[in-house]
């Protein structure tokens, strides 16, 4: 009886292992071929696995987000949300707490479901990518490593978890500034440590890629400077980064595209330039001038106009040239006319008022 | 240096089989924390402790106390003694002594098996897990493989203490039975068997239980109170309906389960054949391990 069983288990061992590789092989064959057109990457499948005679077109590192929604029971944490993140730039995802922003880079990196509407990078799916930490680099707010193991340990097992060999995380712990801390438990890390190790993370693959989920946090100033050389220098390099931020200043110094969500729903997109024009109806103009109350009286009924304890005019509802046409007409003399543009924090504060934040 | 010089290295190919290197990545994940060396102390003690117990015991068995005794108990415990002395008898001290530390082994088997899966959400790696290998099910497979080899590797270390200790013992008990017998070896291999039975068992109860308190409390109540609670059950169904199936039947709790699969023959009065225990452990592993997949497929990390 007893030898019986023991056949029986061997039977299903092998069984499985079987099967194991059958799988693995199948999938390894299924996916498209997406010839790197980084030469630092080896080709991603080996040309014996290669059916199509056909090349895909090379993975290109854009993300396209369309009508990616949400729901948790009640709650629709991201509503109905479009818009693609170009390579080469750094993409700033803005909203205030709340506004669906961690959910969405969730949905785009495999880890929860979309209740509707789709999420691609260069065309496919994270779950369908070959290989995903070659082309993807993830850090969430929930990204951890266990109490007990060391940092370095942490990355090792990644590394040893997709097949790149493990003296990669001393690299890229070193590319982080956390090499002194690597052989230390993670449960003494600073909040600061904890997200230079989720980078370190993120960069192991060496990916075209990166998305990260307020990488900020917790950083010191020091640590916030080199968090955007290195990431200005990975868009320049041609990756695609996004980064989402509740920072807004550090956006604005950081970013070349914006995409603003509040409550779940697009605000406003494109290059930082061009969100901030859009909000151009909300310029100030300064006048210095020889008489504060002719003007305001040359200005039309649309102005609204402030005067500042010094004497000087904050005009809005006007452009520089209509206060100027308005001051000659009252024939009074303009010592100083200033545009002062918004910064991103009006221009984020305008767009999101009103919107239900905390939900 | 800019922070870009050291980002392109990893121009190195993946190395190797990769279902291979995901297993390999779960008994690192185990082997880089201290519940390694505290799960090896662990069977350390629980074997050391159960041949202690098990020599004690089988010392009594051999040579009786007979004095104050009455003569039933007397002749009784000759008739033990006689038993043995026998072939069979002495082959059964020595599987005894072989498989010692399996009581409580199986326990940190199962114990593993759990921790392999809930670590991931008690300590929050399984986002840094799910985004280096985003099929999910590849991964459980992987925990199921690494599991097994754990339970592998603590029969190994039991097995081990047991195989110095037991010629020792058999030869101060001037007893002449060879390792190599059938009998024993069997008891050996069921042993393994129980161990890479419940680690995998405590895999799929994780998966099942996502809650590391939760599974290993009920992992454990599985094991040790489950049985009570079964056999009290069957024993009223028993009472009302008399079928001599029914007490067979007992056998779909997890313990009596391996109980019956490691116990050559019957493992208690009508006990069913050995192949069920196996059977019943095999369809536990497979059912968790099955829901499992599915809800860790579905479920949003
Ligand atoms: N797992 C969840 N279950 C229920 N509600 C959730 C869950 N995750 C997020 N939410 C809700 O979705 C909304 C968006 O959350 P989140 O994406 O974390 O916002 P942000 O990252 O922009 O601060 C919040 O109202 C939050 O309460
Ligand atoms: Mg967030």
């Amino acid at each position: 009886m007893g030898s019986l069983m023991l056949v029986l288990l061997l039977l299903l061992i092998i069984g499985s292992i079987v099967w194991y590789t059958r799988n693995h092989k199948a999938r390894q064959e299924e996916p498209p071929s997406m010839g790197g057109t980084d030469p630092a990457l080896p080709p991603l499948i080996s040309g014996k696995g290669v059916r199509s005679a056909t090349p895909r077109p090379a993975f290109d590192g854009q993300i396209v987000v369309s009508g990616l929604t949400k729901r948790y029971n009640g709650v629709t944490a991201v509503d109905d949300l479009s818009f693609v993140v170009r390579p080469g730039r750094v993409t700033g995802f803005l909203g205030p707490n709340g506004a669906g922003k961690t959910t969405t880079l969730r949905m785009i990196l495999g880890l929860a479901a979309p209740t509707a509407g789709t999420a691609t990078i260069g065309g496919i799916c994270y779950i369908d990518l070959p290989e995903p930490l070659r082309h993807v680099g993830g850090l969430l707010e929930t990204s951890a490593a266990h109490r007990g193991r060391t940092g370095r340990n942490h990355l090792r097992i990644i590394c040893q978890s997709v097949g790149i060999p493990l003296e990669r995380a001393d690299e890229v712990l070193e590319l982080v500034g956390l090499t002194p801390a690597g052989r230390r438990t993670f449960k003494g890390y600073s909040l600061g440590m904890r997200q230079r190790l989720g980078i370190a993370a993120a960069l192991i693959g060496d990916p075209r890629v990166l998305i990260l989920d307020e990488p900020a946090n917790g950083l010191d100033p020091d640590g916030i400077r080199w968090m955007r050389d290195l990431l200005k220098a990975l868009a320049a390099d041609g990756r695609t980064v996004l980064v989402s931020s509740h920072l807004l200043a550090e956006m604005q110094q950081l970013a070349d595209d914006l995409v603003i969500i509040a409550a779940g729903r697009l605000v406003a997109q494109g290059t930082v330039d061009s969100v901030l024009d859009s909000m151009a109806h909300s310029a100030r103009v300064l006048v210095r001038i020889s008489d504060a109350e002719k003007l305001t009286a040359a200005c039309g009924e649309d102005a609204v106009v402030v005067t500042r304890e010094n004497g000087d005019l904050h005009i809005t509802g006007m452009d520089a040239t209509a206060v100027g046409e308005a001051a000659a007409r009252a024939g009074v003399v303009v010592h100083q006319l200033v545009t002062e543009r918004p910064d991103l924090e009006d221009v984020f504060l305008e767009l999101t008022r009103g919107k239900a934040t905390i939900r | 240096m800019t922070p870009l010089d050291s980002l392109v290295i990893s121009a190195a190919p993946r190395t190797g089989f990769a279902p291979m290197q995901r297993v390999r990545a779960e008994i690192m994940k185990i082997r880089t924390t201290n519940t390694w060396w505290m799960f090896s102390i662990g069977i350390v003690l629980v074997t050391a402790e159960a041949l202690l117990r098990n020599g004690v015991s089988h010392h009594y068995d051999l040579h009786p106390a007979l004095a104050g005794l009455d003569p039933a108990d007397k002749a009784q415990a000759l008739a033990t003694a006689a038993r043995a002395h026998t072939h069979a008898g002495q082959a059964a001290i020595a599987s005894n002594m072989m498989t010692s530390g399996q009581f409580l082994g199986v326990l940190f088997a199962m114990l593993i098996g759990v921790l392999v899966v809930t670590n991931e959400y008690s300590h929050q790696t399984a986002t840094a897990t799910y985004l280096a290998n985003p099929r999910r099910g590849t991964v459980i497979v992987a925990k199921f493989i690494a599991a097994a080899c754990f339970g592998a590797l603590f029969w190994l270390v039991s097995t081990l203490i047991d195989v110095i200790v037991t010629p020792i013992y058999l030869h101060s008990q001037q007893l002449g039975v060879s390792l190599a017998d059938w009998a024993v070896v069997r008891s050996v291999l069921l042993n393994l068997l129980a161990f890479i039975m419940w680690a995998i068992f405590g895999l799929g109860l994780g998966t099942l239980i996502r809650s590391q308190l939760g599974s290993v409390i009920t992992g454990i109540a599985a094991y040790l109170l489950g049985t009570a609670a079964v056999a009290v059950i069957f024993e009223l169904i028993y009472n009302a309906y008399h079928h001599t199936w029914v007490q067979g039947a007992i056998v779909i709790a997890p313990a009596v389960a391996s109980l019956v699969m490691t116990t050559p023959g019957q493992a208690f009065d009508r006990a069913p054949p050995q192949w069920t225990g196996l059977i019943i452990m095999i369809g536990y592993t497979l059912l968790f391990g099955t829901i499992g997949v599915q809800l860790t497929r579905r479920r949003d990390i």
